[in-house]
């Protein structure tokens, strides 16, 4: 589903990613770990067209990213995989000016075309999923942190993507929000959703994920089953982080 | 308290005018250099230099209260805005007001006029290739268009004369004459001295009929200033007994046979004042509120197109490509970086040579529309640029374009945060629909001003009557933005 090879990326002078090389299999539930600045959220970031790569290609939902494209092109193909591919983020980034429910239906109706009425039965059925039924004419300010994440992923969902990126998903959220986020994920994985998860939350890791990629100074160090990887690291990198975790 | 009272009153009364201007050795008279030929306008030859035939009057005026004081005066010129003069005088800025000044009975009650120093009349200016242009012809249908200087005797003159024109208000006398050259008068009638001054400039524009109207020009001092009034009268005499006058009046080309009309050298006698004029009201009123109307107009139709202009603009400039980007920033700089007055000036006078005549409302709005739209641009490319980049990216990972995004997410953000300057600028436009009145378009300060100058003593009422007329129509405004705030907030 998602293939991707020696992907670079730098901020001038900066090289954040130093030839990463990943795949990701139909269904399988990716977790990314790594210290900070070990270049982890700029991956996720290049996977949907958020930022532009240097060198590499990446190859994810039937479209292709490569280096140098003419702008219009670039344009193109990144619309192209958003359409399977969802993103959320750490600060949620809900639309402040609408309403929960109008956040999730904004997107079905303005982007796929669907029909306003489908899309806001669509809306209400995730709302209620996700237990904020009760939530629906209320504005993001008004929701707590995470009920805010939860809209967010529903959000992303109502678009039907085949894959969904979440770029730390728990980090602005205190443990309890943070395990009703994870729980989710659980569930949504169990649902044959293609996942890419960035995050510090090792017990999830070790708990959810079918294989778990550690990312160290821009590239990935170690990749394999949670009971491999995290129970018998390879690297010194890899452990220190464990101890710290 | 009284004795108090008296002392600060006994302060501030002037002490005699001619005294003083003994003291300094110079008396000071105003005028307005904007006015131009043959009054007072810069020496072509050398324009840090004034002439004019009433400079020349002036330094002849000193001279003769040089010989009569038995001591040097100078004169010394004051630039003033030419409708503020009689203001000027009354604080004590000036000694004299000496620039076109008709003898009205409404400024004679105001001020203390001197004998005449000109007989001016009125003279119809069409243009030479118009056949049959005559005073019947002007007065025949379609109603004609006629320029005429705002608040000036020919306007009075016409309205009277002529009820079925269309009197196009012009604040300068060449612009009047250049648009009946261009066709978008049919005439304007013009004091005499002018028409004449003018005539070589002009040479497409005809003399039609004979002068009419006579009227006299004459020097304003303040009222109770005695001794400056007689020594003036007693001055202006011997000056056009010696021909130092019509010597004067020869040398600007604007000596005419009206000068020997004896019925004109001296001023009427003070009957006028028994005229019973109409109630405050019925003179102001209904001319102010109408005014005010064209006020509101001007802002409810230009503000919306600048706001509108400014937010494309903004966009532009943030989203759009280089080439795009690059010559709307020049735009805004250029619009905000020189005055509206110009910039209307431009639309109304310049643009009808490329060939491009707008009716004076169009110019108004489109002017005060272009120049705001410069401001509002900016005030919109703050408030998108106060967005969290999070809100175009979340955005751009739903699947929508970036104009999409735009107009979805970013685009009304950026509204709600920009409303409490947007409303501000719409305040301030509101009132800058003064500067209009460049282009002939009377609204509510225009027509204030007029109204002012043609009946100096009602001043303060009118002045009242124009600042409420504003506030009730901006406060609403004010109360409107306060609701939009809280609606948009919620």
């Amino acid at each position: 589903m998602i293939r991707v090879q020696e992907l670079t990326k730098s901020y001038g002078a900066h090289a954040v990613l130093r030839g990463v090389t990943l795949e990701v299999a139909r269904g399988e539930l990716a977790v990314v770990i790594g210290a900070s600045g070990s270049g982890k959220s700029t991956f996720l970031r290049c996977l949907n067209g958020l930022e532009r790569l240097d060198g590499g290609a990446i190859e994810i939902a039937g479209t292709t990213l490569v280096p140098g494209l003419a702008p219009e092109e670039e344009e193109r193909r990144a619309n192209a995989l958003r359409q399977e591919v969802g993103m959320v983020f750490q600060q949620f980034h809900l639309f402040p000016h609408m309403s929960a429910l109008a956040n999730i239906v904004e997107a079905p109706v303005h982007v796929a075309g669907v029909s306003p009425a489908e899309a806001r039965e669509r809306a209400l059925h995730l709302l209620e999923r996700f237990g904020l039924a009760a939530k629906a004419r209320s504005r993001p300010d008004q929701l707590s942190g995470g009920e805010q994440q939860r809209v967010a992923i529903a959000r992303a969902l109502a678009m039907q993507p085949t894959v969904m990126l979440f770029d730390e998903p728990t980090s602005a959220l205190d443990p309890r929000r943070a395990g009703e986020i994870l729980r989710i994920l659980d569930a949504l994985a169990d649902d044959g959703l293609t996942m890419v998860v960035v995050t510090h939350s090792m017990g999830f890791a070790r708990k959810a994920a079918d294989r778990v990629h550690v990312f160290h100074e821009g590239r990935v160090i170690e990749s394999g089953p949670p009971e491999e990887v995290l129970v018998n690291p390879r690297e010194a990198a890899t452990r220190e982080l464990l101890e710290l975790g | 308290m009284l004795t108090l009272a008296l002392a600060l009153l006994a302060l501030q009364a002037p002490s005699d005018a001619l005294e003083a201007i003994r003291a300094r050795g110079a008396f000071t008279w105003g005028a307005d250099e904007e006015g131009g030929g043959p009054y007072l306008f810069p020496d072509p030859a050398e324009p840090s230099r004034r002439i004019g035939f009433e400079v020349e009057l002036a330094d002849a005026l000193a001279l003769e209260l040089t010989r009569e004081l038995g001591a040097p005066i100078a004169a010394q010129f004051a630039q003033g805005p030419w409708d503020k003069l009689p203001d000027l005088l009354k604080t004590g800025r000036i000694d004299l007001v000496l620039n076109g000044y008709e003898w009205t009975p409404e400024r004679a009650r105001d001020m203390a006029a001197t004998l005449p120093y000109y007989v001016f009349e009125l003279q119809l200016l069409t243009r030479a290739d118009a056949a049959g242009a005559s005073w019947e012809w002007l007065a025949s249908a379609p109603p004609k268009q006629v320029g005429v200087l705002g608040g000036s005797s020919a306007e009075s003159y016409l309205a009277q004369r002529c009820p079925t024109l269309e009197l196009v208000s012009y604040d300068g006398n060449t612009n009047a004459m250049g648009d009946v050259v261009s066709g978008r008068l049919d005439a304007t009638l013009q004091d005499l001295p002018i028409a004449l001054f003018y005539r070589a400039e002009f040479p497409e524009l005809a003399f039609t009929g004979a002068p009419v109207a006579p009227g006299r020009y004459v020097i304003y001092v303040r009222r109770g200033e005695q001794r400056l009034h007689t020594a003036l009268d007693r001055a202006l005499l011997a000056l056009r007994t010696e021909g130092t006058l019509r010597a004067i009046d020869e040398r600007y080309g604007i000596w005419t046979a009206a000068q020997e009309n004896t019925e004109y050298l001296s001023l009427p006698a003070a009957s006028d004042e028994a005229a019973v004029e109409a109630g405050f009201f019925a003179r102001y009123g209904v001319p102010l509120l109408e005014s005010a109307g064209m006020t509101v107009l001007l802002s409810l139709l230009s503000f919306p197109l600048a706001i509108l202009l400014g937010l494309g603009i903004a966009l532009g400039r943030l989203y759009g490509p280089r080439l795009v980007a690059w010559p709307l920033t020049l735009y805004v700089e250029v619009l905000r970086g020189t005055p509206l007055m110009l910039q209307l000036f431009v639309l109304f006078y310049v643009l009808p040579n490329a060939g491009l005549e707008l009716p004076a409302l169009g110019a108004a709005v489109l002017g005060l529309a272009v120049n705001y739209s410069a401001y509002e641009a900016e005030i919109y490319r703050a408030g998108l640029q106060a967005v969290p980049v999070g809100q175009m990216e979340a955005a751009l990972v739903l699947g929508m374009s970036r104009r999409l995004a735009l107009r979805r997410v970013v685009v009304p953000q950026a509204v709600r945060i920009v409303v409490p300057a947007v409303t501000n600028d719409f305040i301030a436009l509101f009132k800058d629909t003064s500067v209009c009145s460049v282009i002939t378009v009377v609204e509510l300060t225009k027509r204030y001003n007029i109204a002012a100058m043609t009946h100096p003593s009602d001043v303060l009422p009118l002045a009242a009557m124009a600042a409420v007329l504003y506030l009730v129509m901006s406060y609403p405004l004010s109360l409107l933005s306060a609701r939009l705030e809280r609606a948009l907030r919620a």
